[in-house]
């Protein structure tokens, strides 16, 4: 319970609009896209300017309550969910881009704005904002940023982190930190603003962003292939790179999701394919030309039918189905977990072959899709949460999925983030001397653990 | 999905909603709180706030079910502050209907928050008394009784009670079109085919279009019939029943769906066309309305039979041999009702493509509600106003001689605010324009 007279407090600083506490907004800020995670914060905090977010972090360091920073609730690890309850402070209200500098090839926004607006705005300036995270119509470049988000174009543009250059952000004793910016070459000290991204906002709070912008592609290719066999299309991924060609995307799905697919949406996909890749290279018309020459001459050799497409609409028509695949996913049961397994490249193969495997020994339904190029996958058990067994035969499939990553030298998360669920994973990734200095990190941001509690390591030990 | 009482109320329950037409629970479980209706929404684009948008009502409308939280005055409020433009469903990958679930809430705030007993008693004397009589409604809405009549004063007196914005005298004074008489008694039962008869189709004439746009319903009757169909308009057809579940109170809406289902299924019409999209709409959903309570094999024939006029004319295609070239530059606004409810979003433009002359020049946001939304452009005008701004802006930029769209709710919110702003749009339903490129000699 909050103080009546922080509660006073707050909106003294912030103004009463920019203030919760009724129960109706209480419950709809506790979660975010993370199944069956839920928990109910005591106030929640709209604030609109740096300051703000300052003067509620202070009273929330006074009163010794949890802080839990969040955007548009859209992360898949429960980064945003207040799991001690506490103060929520929600940073849609902060949604200004600054500034665009076309000399420097920077855009300067507020934590809150939306990632697709920000791609819309450079690009009206010739300019482009490769990373694209599935949420990127509503996710918000901080949380992006705390999540450090990647997305389709992962593989050849890189992910958030390679285009953040400056951070501004409030610690939780109320000390603003600004770390990085606009110099390309930047190496004063520790590199602060890295430490910051993907922290899930364990550490402080980002109020701005400052992020690098490159010149778009001029033209691009657009190949969709079916596979027989998953293993031939996890052999033609790693041929495709070996032959030296960077796809912008190349995305996978299994014969579940093409199924699912075209279950909703009737277009005429291949029922009986393993699986389909689809491949999109980009950059100075010369290039695409070529690497498409080389590129179909792989997919014509390996695949069980290859369709390039001959303008824009059709490309659209071979994308559709891949854009379709967690939609149909999402509707053939009430709960879907959506996970991101990832392993090197070159197990891609493998990592089919075991996720079938543990789909058969839990019995579950499971379609997965997902960027194959950097070896980051989306197995997404379709389960209904009401079910007690099928969801601990979904745990089970998911542990033991894990399991096998790491072996292979995998990651426990590709892009969502450890947050609540995955803490003990981590664990087993990084070692134990991995965990002891990220909770030397924490605790040197984060004296008093207050700053989203719960999330990547377990509280302060020592 | 009505039948909830038959399901297994551990796995589904209705909790703190009254049993009698709660949600059904599978539809607030199957969100799984991706956000991605959050930008879609206009209430949360106004508010930034997470009760005001489609997810957080539908977790709303789970807490009520799960016992977490009662049927509260905030939850009455939010089924209200929906637009139920369904922009949400549109753009939900899992198939959640927030706008739906809404409305049905607005029936549960009826059974569990009821409102004074002289706003109770308006209401029902409207919904219930009023519409399901299209004879009440034409005397009520003869234009010289019109205030008089459909009660203006009380609503003036009692405009406190029912909850009505600001200046929302002044805005539905503005809107009220020039009243021709109602078209339900000039319209023939049977309108014959021209030329080579290509099918025989029952027109569905909606309250709102015989009352104020009778003119644009003629033009819906002569342009079938110019394509080469049979109009049968049946003169008892009642009420649609969608400004009951707009209100909320599904029961009546259940009484006209039947009703009209006899009626319609009796006519042996291959298809059933609307020129208003929210009767195309509500006819649509009849189905799920009537679940368990007519026989599901009727419900599904006359579900059938139910099309748009643009998503009609664009199925059996037109004929475009006698048109008239219009020499006018158009840009189309999609309803609600039409593009989301029914998901018919391409069929429009390829009939307006289709008029000789005719210049389609897309707006952005096109399907970006305009703010009428039934009488909420009524209950929340300033919130409405800055929805149509948004929408206006978009046509501005357009430059078009025309703004078209589909529906007489748009239609009466759009040409008011063009007028208001002072823009030279004209504002036409889609057969309007079609009307007009008709050869005059034809019947009439």
């Amino acid at each position: 319970m909050i103080s009546k007279k922080a509660l006073q407090l707050l909106i003294d600083k912030l103004g009463a609009q920019n203030v919760a506490s009724e129960k109706e907004d209480l419950l709809v800020l506790g979660y975010d896209s993370t199944p069956g995670l839920h928990h109910l914060p005591d106030v929640v905090v709209y604030p609109t300017t740096t300051e703000g977010v300052q003067a509620a972090m202070e009273i929330a360091y006074e009163e010794n309550m949890p802080i839990t920073p969040r955007g548009s609730g859209t992360g898949l690890s429960g980064g945003s969910v207040p799991v001690q309850g506490g103060m929520v402070i929600c940073l849609n209200r902060m949604n200004k881009i600054l500034e665009i500098d076309e000399e420097n090839l920077t855009a300067t926004v507020e934590a809150g704005v939306v990632t697709l607006d920000l791609f819309n705005a450079v690009a009206e300036k010739g300019l482009f904002y490769p990373p694209d995270p599935g949420s990127q119509k509503i996710s918000t470049l901080a949380g992006n940023v705390m999540e450090d988000a990647g997305g389709l174009r992962g593989l050849k543009y890189g992910v958030t982190r390679d285009y953040v250059m400056a951070l501004k952000v409030v610690l939780p004793d109320g000390t603003i930190l600004e770390t990085g910016g606009k110099s390309v070459k930047d190496v004063a000290g520790y590199s602060l603003k890295d430490v910051m991204i993907g922290s899930e906002g364990t550490l402080g709070i980002i109020t701005e962003i400052t992020v690098s912008l490159i010149p778009p592609p001029q033209d691009k290719r657009t190949f969709l292939a079916y596979f027989d066999d998953v293993r031939v299309a996890g052999a033609t991924v790693s041929e495709i790179i070996a032959a030296k060609i960077i796809p912008s995307t190349m995305e996978i799905m299994d014969k579940a999701t093409i199924n699912c697919v075209e279950d909703y949406v009737k277009i005429g996909l291949p029922r009986e394919m393993a699986a389909l890749l689809l491949i999109e290279v980009d950059g100075h018309p010369a290039v695409v030309a070529e690497e498409a020459e080389a590129l179909e001459r792989i997919l014509q050799a390996k695949a069980a039918e290859v369709q390039s497409a001959r303008d824009t609409e059709h490309a659209a028509e071979l994308a559709a189905a891949r854009r379709t695949a967690l939609s149909a996913l999402a509707r053939v049961s009430p709960t879907t977990l959506l996970e991101d397994a990832t392993v090197p490249r070159s197990r891609l193969a493998e990592t089919f072959a075991e996720i079938e495997r543990l789909t058969e020994k839990y019995q579950l339904k499971v379609g997965t899709f997902g960027h194959a190029g950097d070896g980051n996958l989306h197995p997404t058990v379709l389960c209904d949460e009401r079910d007690a067994d099928e969801m601990k035969r979904a745990h089970a499939f998911y542990d033991e999925l894990y399991e096998q990553v790491l072996a292979w030298g995998g990651t426990v998360s590709g892009e969502h983030g450890i947050g609540v669920a995955k803490k003990d994973f981590l664990a087993l990734q990084i070692g134990p001397g991995g965990v002891d200095v990220m909770r030397r990190i924490k605790n040197a941001f984060d004296p008093k653990g207050l700053l989203n509690p719960g999330k990547i390591i377990d509280g302060k030990q020592q | 999905m009505t039948d909830t009482d038959k399901k297994d109320p551990k796995l589904s329950p209705t909790g703190n909603f009254s049993k009698q037409d709660a949600p059904p629970y599978e539809g607030s479980l199957q969100c799984m709180r991706c956000g991605f209706c959050l930008p879609t929404c206009p209430t949360f684009v106004l508010t930034g706030r997470e009760r005001s948008s489609p997810r957080g009502r539908v977790a709303l409308a789970r807490a009520v079910a799960e016992e977490k939280l009662d049927f509260t005055e905030a939850v009455k409020e939010e089924s209200f502050f929906c637009l139920d433009c369904r922009a949400c469903t549109t753009a939900c990958p899992s198939g959640v209907k927030a706008g739906e679930i809404m409305e049905i809430c607005r029936d549960q705030a009826h059974q569990l928050k009821p409102g004074g007993h002289l706003s109770t008693g308006f209401r029902n004397f409207i919904l219930q008394k009023m519409m399901p009589s299209p004879e009440r409604m034409e005397s009520a809405m003869l234009p010289s009784r019109l205030y008089q009549r459909l009660g203006i004063q009380w609503l003036v007196r009692h405009s406190q009670l029912l909850k009505l914005g600001p200046d929302w005298m002044a805005k539905a004074e503005g809107m009220m079109p020039k009243m021709d008489k109602p078209l339900r008694l000039q319209l023939p039962e049977i309108t014959p085919a021209i030329g080579e008869k290509r099918g025989k189709v029952g027109f569905f004439l909606g309250c709102v279009m015989t009352l104020m746009y009778p003119e644009i319903s003629r033009q819906t009757v002569r342009v079938l019939a110019h394509q080469g169909f049979e109009v049968v308009t049946p003169k008892q057809t009642k009420c649609c029943g969608a400004p009951h579940l707009t209100e909320g109170d599904r029961k009546t809406a259940r009484d006209l769906a039947l009703f009209n289902i006899d009626l319609f299924l009796d006519q042996d019409v291959e298809y059933i066309v609307t020129d208003c999209a929210g009767c195309g709409s509500a006819l649509k959903e009849y189905e799920e309305l009537l679940e368990g309570e007519a026989d599901h094999h009727r419900l599904a024939q006359f579900r059938s039979k139910i099309r748009d006029i643009s998503e009609f004319l664009a199925e059996v295609g037109l004929r475009t041999e006698a048109l008239k070239e219009i020499k006018r530059s158009v840009t189309y606004h999609e309803p609600c009702h039409l593009c989301h409810a029914q998901g018919i979003s391409q069929q429009p433009r390829e009939v307006i493509r289709q008029i000789p002359g005719i210049e389609l020049r897309e707006m952005k946001e096109s399907s970006w509600c305009c703010g009428s939304a039934a009488t909420w452009g009524l209950k929340f005008t300033d919130e409405s106003q800055q929805v149509l701004d948004r929408k206006l802006n978009n046509v501005k930029q357009t430059e078009a001689d025309i703004l078209v769209t589909g529906n007489p709710g748009c239609q009466l919110q759009l040409a008011w605010g063009v007028r208001e702003a002072g823009m030279p749009q004209e504002v036409k339903h889609l057969i309007e324009l079609l009307g007009e490129a008709l050869p005059e000699s034809d019947n009439d």
